[in-house]
């Protein structure tokens, strides 16, 4: 009895075992490759800028150091001898460009990707899709030249605003230099990220339920209310995920503002640049602002996720 | 029948060397936020081993291929050419756009490649204190002779043991004369002029080069390692920031022949290949003395391919190619024999080899130690605030 008791019970936990093997063979193959790929270029990297952003005023040549918090205090406790509060200023400058420039791509973004899923003939959309993120297939670098041709004081936009003002005798209108100011960062930025922006609130309004708008006109609601109460809750998480993939990325851009942005215009991302490759190559310091960064991103990310989620449970 | 014109023809060819020199000093600040490759860790000197990565995959001559890592524009195709068909090396060029970029890439391990660079006076002294370069073998160096007495023994390096002198220049203002008439003479026309010239400034993003400037102009050296100075100098930058376009080191050419720019601070080799190309433009040293830098060739500890590397400094400090060096790209040769055949025009150009009396008024840049802290802190607030 006791022999084939143990037998049968060796044979379910083999069973077992096999069973639940088998369940993660599945799962593994298809997140292997990937999950290696995030430790071996994402997490180790991230874990080794953390390591450096720990040791006080590191350089390249030191060879270690003890550890302590001063990268971090220099730039937060204005209690250090070392704080300047022009870290926190430039760690805000990021933050309004980046902020100024989701905002102005979701605005602009929402009308063309409704149209777009909406409103555009079924047979032209994915041509319209496509030629809206043509301007990717050129790198940033040259459409931020381009855009350098486009505002500078005797450039395009100038020409423009003095041709139209030619044309209406008497009004003379305004010409200011562009080039070189906040604005040009702001439109460099978003011109920039339009485009993945578009793209992420067409997929999300392409799912859009068309019956559901013609229920609430059915049922009094004015296109106003329709389209607060009905349409944005649908496209929210599209709304959330857009705007953070915006507010990164121009978050952590170098090249616009550092092209077009003139000579107060630094950004964490050129301040960290200079710590790397500057007179005093102090790469602890560049690697806490890195840290500062990747905390001020994934804090956003954080909220933002847990914004749409909250929301887009509420309606279901 | 005459030809069609071609998209090659002289018109629109004028503004390829300069267009070129932008990109590429662009894509070198570009390349340098990757730090590409960065293969070793901090802290971590490189180990030879490390180089048998460089390729090898030459034409069959087993004379392998050189990687240079220079300035943007100090090398021509021509030159490049005539060097493959001398050795039977192939050389391939990568370019920077400052100092300090060069450095935290090979420190970084990202230069493991390059068997030739073109570090300026003062990073040939930090890099040696670094212990990152090779002693230069006299035995295998020919016609260093030839190099002017006052490089046979540089402070930068006492007897040119690490390095070997290839050209020297200024640093100064450049401007469109149409926009400026009234001649420049100092630094000072920049803050004296400030509001009639509103974002229409640039200069120098170069820290040393700038806050040096500004040190000079209130009659301190580029070198002072006086905290109060540094803040002096700090506070004349501020005032002068609202009208400054930007702090940019390359890219001002289109602004400057369009008016959009009317005066920016610039390197004489970039300025004179400038001139060069559009009389319009105008260069010149300013009278209370300026920078005057000297760029070395030097073989990294980390060089793969050291005999390339011989091959490439004989190259060079032939006179020949050296002259040609100057007249092509307007860096002022540190070769005696090629000056003296030059052409008069150049060798006269004092915008190119200035006089005795100016130069006596400039400065070199050497290493300022511990004070490049401070120097960091006021040009990070310049450039941040």
């Amino acid at each position: 009895m006791a022999v084939s008791f143990g037998k049968r019970h060796f044979r379910d936990v083999r069973h077992g075992l096999g069973q639940r093997l088998k369940s993660l063979i599945g799962p593994t193959a298809l997140l292997g490759p990937a999950g290696i790929w995030l430790v071996l270029f994402l997490v180790l990297p991230t874990l080794l800028i953390l390591d450096i952003s720990l040791v006080p005023g590191l350089r390249p040549e030191d060879t270690g150091g003890a550890y302590g918090l001063g990268n971090y205090s220099q730039v937060f406790n204005p209690f250090d001898v070392a704080f300047d509060i022009v870290y926190l200023k430039v760690v805000g400058r990021s933050l309004y460009y980046a902020t100024v420039a989701t905002l102005a791509c979701l605005v602009l973004g929402f009308p063309v990707a409704y149209w777009l899923a909406v409103m555009a003939p079924r047979q032209w959309r994915n041509f319209l899709v496509v030629a809206f993120i043509l301007p990717l297939w050129t790198s940033s670098l040259l459409r931020a030249y381009a855009w350098m041709s486009i505002l500078r004081p005797t450039g395009l936009l100038n020409s423009l605003i003095n041709g139209v003002s030619s044309l209406i005798p008497g009004v003379q209108l305004p010409t200011t230099a562009w080039l070189y100011t906040p604005m040009a960062v702001f439109i460099g930025l978003t011109y920039n990220f339009l485009p993945y922006m578009v793209l992420i609130l067409y997929a999300s309004l392409e799912k859009l339920d068309i019956s559901l708008l013609e229920a609430s006109a059915d049922l009094g609601a004015t296109p106003r209310q329709t389209f607060w109460k009905v349409t944005v809750p649908q496209t929210l998480p599209g709304i959330a995920a857009g705007c953070l993939l915006v507010f990164i990325t121009s978050m952590g851009d170098f090249v616009v503002p550092t092209l077009l942005g003139g000579a107060s215009s630094t950004t964490i991302s050129r301040l960290i640049y200079n710590q790397f490759l500057g007179i005093t190559r102090n790469w602890g310091l560049g690697s806490a602002l890195s840290m500062v960064l990747i905390l001020a991103v994934s804090l956003a990310i954080a909220l933002l996720l847990k914004y749409g989620d909250r929301d887009s449970v509420k309606e279901a | 029948m005459p030809r069609k014109r071609s998209l090659y023809s002289t018109q629109f060819r004028r503004l390829g060397p300069t267009r070129r020199r932008f990109l590429q000093g662009s894509a070198a600040a570009i390349a340098g936020v990757t730090l590409a490759n960065c293969r070793q860790n901090i802290a971590v000197q490189p180990e030879p081993e490390e180089t048998a990565a460089t390729p090898t995959e030459s034409g069959g001559t087993g004379d392998g291929v050189l990687h240079v890592y220079t300035w943007a524009d100090y090398v021509n195709d021509e030159m490049v050419q005539a060097f493959t068909e001398k050795t039977g090396i192939e050389v391939i060029i990568d370019i920077y756009d400052s100092n300090e970029t060069m450095l935290a890439k090979m420190q970084a391990g990202g230069g493991d490649a390059y068997s030739i660079i073109y570090p300026s006076d003062y990073m040939v002294q930090q890099m040696i204190e670094l212990a990152m370069l090779a002693s230069v073998d006299k035995e295998r160096i020919i016609g260093i002779d030839n190099i002017f007495d006052k490089w046979q023994d540089p402070v930068y390096d006492s007897g040119n043991t690490f390095s070997v002198p290839f050209a020297w220049g200024t640093t100064g203002l450049l401007y469109n004369t149409e926009v400026i008439t009234d001649n420049p003479e100092d630094w000072d026309y920049l803050w004296d002029n400030a509001s009639s010239l509103s974002r229409r400034i640039t200069l120098l993003d170069d820290v040393r080069e700038t806050m040096g400037m500004a040190l000079k102009s209130l009659g301190y050296s580029y070198n002072s390692t006086d905290p109060a100075e540094i803040e002096e100098a700090y506070n004349k930058l501020v005032e002068i920031r609202p009208s400054l376009a930007s702090f940019m080191s390359f890219g001002f050419e289109d602004g400057l022949l369009s008016g959009d720019l009317a005066v920016v601070m610039a390197y004489s080799v970039d300025a004179l290949s400038s001139i060069d190309e559009d009389d319009r433009l105008n260069y010149v040293i300013p009278v209370s003395g300026s920078s005057v830098w000297t760029d070395a060739m030097v073989i990294p500890t980390t060089a793969p391919n050291i005999d390339a590397a011989y091959e490439w400094i004989n190259f060079n400090l032939d006179p020949a190619i050296a002259q040609l060096n100057t007249e092509t790209l307007f860096n002022a040769t540190a070769n005696k024999v090629a000056f003296d055949n030059l052409s008069d025009d150049l060798k006269n150009n004092e915008k190119l080899f200035p006089p005795e009396e100016i130069l006596a008024r400039c400065e070199g840049i050497a290493p300022v130690g511990e004070a490049s802290a401070i120097y960091d802190e006021f040009w990070t607030r310049v450039t941040s605030a």
